[in-house]
């Protein structure tokens, strides 16, 4: 199916990974916490579909497993983005640091 | 070094600067249109890994909802720093908020990064397998048989976070109504 030895996608995937890890836990911003939490759930799927290539028996779960994680991604960008809104109108801010409203 | 392996290479590449930039770039809307193209890119490692089905899947929910979502969400937000420069970055860490938010994250990442390529390196994986597979005809019969459940309460999933989505949005705007 592919010529593409596996540990190079799967490298890929911890390199994407971890930039989003990096992403995910520096940056203050709401939206762009969300944008590298996309950017992680991406990572992953390349791995998915990178054993998937590779091992013939799990070729079908491996991108259904990869199909799942899109459409639970699509569905987690829309109501983070819907809380990220109420949030800008309520506090007029988006930065997390700032925000208390469940922690007491 | 055939066509497909360097393809993989230059992709893989140009999206881990991409990537790069979207963890970086000083104005969010940067940071989102480069997210879109690290989307695309990674369309096209799907390509490079035999998957035709999950690159267009991709680029039709990320390339065309996700980041078009997330740029009407910087776009209707009114907080000035969503769509302005982020004036959050420029901050000067000290004391335990360095430790927490400068050093943590560089080591945690790092360690992360290196234990994982460390393990892939090691492991014997088998040699990729030549010959092609309809991979589409297998996706589809197997969607339909084996997986056909979840693929029902993914339908479900996806109605309840756009009703979800839709009762948040909406409640907000009648509160304020009310209040003003």
């Amino acid at each position: 199916m592919t010529t593409i030895p596996l540990t190079y996608p799967l490298t890929l995937g911890a390199i994407l990974f971890g930039l989003g890890l990096y992403g995910a836990l520096t940056q203050r911003n709401a939206i762009r916490i969300l944008m590298c939490v996309e950017l992680m759930l991406n990572a992953v799927n390349i791995n998915l579909v990178a054993f998937a290539a590779t091992l013939r028996e799990a070729a079908a779960a491996g991108q259904i497993f990869a199909l799942f994680v899109m459409t639970v991604a699509a569905a987690e960008v829309a109501l983070a983005l819907a809380i990220i809104l109420i949030l800008a109108r309520r506090e007029s801010h988006i930065d997390i640091e700032r925000v208390h409203l469940l922690r007491w | 070094m055939d066509a497909t392996r360097i393809a993989f290479i230059v992709l893989a590449a140009v999206a881990v600067v991409s990537a790069f930039r979207v963890v970086t770039a000083p104005k969010i809307m940067h940071a989102a249109l480069w997210l879109g193209f690290t989307f695309m890119l990674v369309a096209g490692v799907f390509v490079t890994l035999g998957a035709e089905f999950l690159a267009a899947a991709q680029v039709l929910v990320y390339v065309g909802a996700v980041t078009t979502i997330i740029l009407f969400g910087i776009m209707l937000s009114q907080a000035a720093e969503v769509r302005s420069r982020d004036p959050l970055q420029r901050e000067r860490l000290e004391g335990a908020a360095f430790w927490r938010r400068g050093v943590l994250p560089v080591l945690a990442t790092v360690a992360f990064v290196a234990i994982m390529v460390t393990v892939y390196m090691r492991v014997p994986w088998p040699a990729p397998p030549g010959g092609v597979i309809d991979t589409v005809r297998l996706i589809g019969s197997a969607l339909f048989t084996t997986y056909v459940i979840p693929f029902e309460l993914a339908a479900v999933l996806l109605l309840i976070a756009l009703v979800g989505a839709i009762v948040l949005a909406v409640r907000d705007d009648n509160k304020e109504e009310q209040g003003s």
